[in-house]
């Protein structure tokens, strides 16, 4: 067939996505109850306080994981950089002891997010804020960002 | 202690070893199965299998009856037996289209499991009229290759993890072979194919081994997102208790106590972790104190061996790690004693090292191990 | 670097890089861009086999350009040879690696790392001394030209 009509198309036709057992992504819901990302005015209130430690609480609190919507997650995103980028490089490791596991791995799933909209002097911050959080969290912490489907 | 053996360079993909543990049955990372026995010290390979066509992905041992059965990535499974001096194989019917992951004998070993990368575990089950092993398959709802199955211990229940992040309870009541089960705390209906549960540990990550406690009632699993959770049915079905750590991922589990067990995988170190009566999960300790390899002196002599070798004469530039195996453990087993009490387990890895860890010689050299 | 031997299945009787066929979602990553600024960048692509990384070196100007080009290729025609390096970069980098179950068997994985980290820090020094190479014969050629008149 494909002699004759020297059409390749019909090989580049996913047939498996008609299977039926196919793996498919768990459903997630739209983001209306925990997906709506932090409170920027809270945030900004906090960081004006002068309470950067608080103000990255704040920020980590209701990531928005679960939402289909980028733009929520993009601002989701400039809301943790503007505080991160606050921080003075001694005050991290404070920062990073006060927070419990589950909030690392969050902070962990936006220093990588960061990375890849890098901006001026961004990278060399976010480098010391990996270095710190992977210190007290390990490699788990790195894998988890890999393995998640619910990124941020 | 410890004690180890090396069988080579190449990875040990699994191994299984034989009733009294004299007899060691392991494959090398390709078609074939080498069986091994102990005279004293020393290892001799006494007899190789050859009959798969690819990679070898599963071996058991059912030591009471003294037969193995073999999966592999060749789709096919073969059972075994030892008669006149040699092992004999009798080719498995699994009906399956893609390769066999894993396989286990059910605890009264007249059934098997195999899960395969075709989405389906088959329950293979011998039929006496025709003379050979046939199998059923449970199939729904399982959405990726099954990479880890357990069986309970009553015979009938049987765990597999999946690389769809689910780990899930199944059914695997044969009516032909067996009389009608008694209910469990995983609940009542036991018609072959019911699933009674389904745990996802939330984050995403491949289950990569799944193992029922000897009560049967905790069931626990390790998967990629470096966590180990564990559910207590005989307490709450539903709870999962997850606990992330911050080592890299485990690819294998196994109970050493009602309470305890050891997880291990590409940290190249046993760990041991204890969960309590409902399933909380806490950190005991690390089995190898991963020492710096450092040599204590660092002569002329090597520094210019290391230029001469590698280019550079730094001196951090050891290849050995600290730990006993040299690269990631691919599977935990019992040596001596039960999953109820094990005092020495044994672990294989891709550096093809076998190591027998002693628990009770261990417990009282590490502070913090406590195993109850 | 957690990789497995994992048969495909998709295709029967098939073992192949999860990272390069993507066949099937489940068994991929999330990808993991690491940025110095907006020229150097690496990209780890994992899957549950595969992984491959991506490294786009600085280029400050047009010789450094055309140099990591050359170099890059003069690797890439040898990848066999450097074994774990693949023999196209992935679009919008300078070269790639890809390290698939069967390296992580045969060879150290902590070395496997440092070789990646290495080659690395030496491809940036790499570069400069190459260019400052160039500077120097040209200038040199170019004064054995002059001299003529």
């Amino acid at each position: 067939m494909s002699k004759n009509t020297r059409d390749t198309l019909f090989r580049k036709v996913d047939v498996d996505q008609y299977s039926e057992d196919k793996f498919e992504e768990d459903e997630q819901g739209d983001g209306t109850v925990n997906g709506v990302g932090p409170n920027e005015a809270e945030v900004q209130t906090l960081l004006s306080q002068g309470k950067n430690v608080d103000a990255l609480k704040v920020a980590l609190r209701n990531p928005p994981v679960t939402s289909k919507n980028q733009a929520v997650k993009d601002k989701a995103l400039q809301v943790v950089m503007r505080v991160l980028l606050q921080f003075k490089s001694s005050d991290i490791d404070n920062a990073v002891k006060s927070l419990d596991s589950p909030t690392k791995d969050i902070l962990m799933k936006y220093i990588y997010r960061g990375f890849e909209i890098p901006a001026e002097g961004s990278s060399a911050q976010l480098l010391t804020w990996h270095q710190k959080v992977f210190a007290l969290a390990g490699l788990g912490c790195v894998v988890r960002v890999l393995t998640d489907r619910k990124r941020v | 202690m410890t004690e180890a053996h090396s069988f080579g360079v190449i990875p040990i993909t699994c191994h299984a070893w034989n009733g009294d543990k004299t007899q060691l049955a392991l494959s090398p990372n390709n078609h074939e199965v080498h069986i091994y026995k102990k005279t004293g010290s020393q290892w001799t390979l006494e007899h190789t299998l050859e009959e798969h066509t690819q990679r070898v992905t599963g071996i058991d041992w059912a030591v009471q009856s003294n037969r193995l059965v073999t999966c592999g990535a060749d789709r096919n499974a073969y059972v075994w037996t030892f008669a006149n001096g040699e092992w004999k194989p009798t080719l498995v019917i699994l009906r399956i289209n893609r390769a066999a992951t894993c396989v286990k004998w059910s605890p009264l070993e007249n059934k098997f499991a195999v899960g395969s990368g075709a989405r389906l575990i088959s329950v293979c089950y011998f039929e006496e009229e025709n003379d050979w092993w046939v199998s059923k398959h449970i199939k729904k709802p399982i959405r990726s290759t099954v990479t880890c199955i357990d069986w309970h211990p009553n015979n009938i229940l049987l765990a597999a993890g999946s690389s769809d992040f689910k780990t899930r309870v199944f059914s695997a009541y044969i009516k032909e072979v067996e009389a009608k089960p008694e209910a469990t705390c995983w609940g009542k209906k036991m018609t072959f194919n019911n699933i009674m549960a389904e745990f996802s540990n939330g984050g995403g990550g491949w289950v990569h081994d799944v193992s029922f406690s000897s009560s049967g009632e905790k069931l626990l699993w390790v998967s990629h997102n470096s966590s180990i959770s564990v559910v207590n049915a005989a307490v709450d079905i539903q709870e999962v208790h997850t606990s992330r750590t911050e080592f890299l991922p485990f690819v294998t589990c196994l109970w050493l106590t009602e309470n305890s067990f050891v997880v291990a995988g590409n940290d190249c170190c046993p760990v041991v972790f204890s969960c309590d009566g409902t399933g909380n999960i806490s950190f005991c300790a690390k089995l190898d104190d991963a020492k710096k390899v450092t040599n204590t002196k660092f002569t002329a002599m090597d520094h210019f061996r290391s230029m001469d070798k590698l280019g550079s004469s730094s001196e951090d530039n050891i290849t050995k790690l600290g730990t006993t195996h040299q690269n990631t453990i691919t599977q935990v087993s019992v040596y001596k004693g039960t999953k109820a009490n094990c005092s020495v387990f044994t672990t294989t890895a891709v550096d093809g090292q076998l190591v027998n860890w002693d628990v009770k010689s261990l417990e009282s050299s590490i502070a913090g191990l406590r195993i109850c | 670097m957690c990789l497995e031997n994992f048969s495909s299945q998709v295709v029967e009787r098939h073992n192949k890089p999860e990272v390069e066929v993507r066949s099937s979602k489940e068994l991929l990553l999330s990808t993991v861009v690491i940025s110095r600024n907006e020229k150097e960048r690496v990209l780890i692509e994992g899957s549950i086999n595969s992984l491959r990384i991506s490294i786009s070196v600085k280029q400050a100007d047009e010789i450094e350009k055309i140099l990591c080009h050359k170099f890059m290729r003069f690797m890439m025609m040898r990848a066999e040879n450097f074994i774990v390096l693949r023999r196209k970069a992935v679009a919008d980098y300078d070269i790639s690696f890809l390290i698939t179950n069967v390296h992580t068997e045969q060879m150290y994985k902590h070395k496997l790392v440092d070789f990646i980290i290495h080659f690395m820090e030496e491809i940036d020094k790499e570069i400069s001394e190459m260019k400052l190479a160039v500077n120097s014969r040209a200038r040199i050629s170019a004064e054995e030209f002059l001299k003529q008149f």
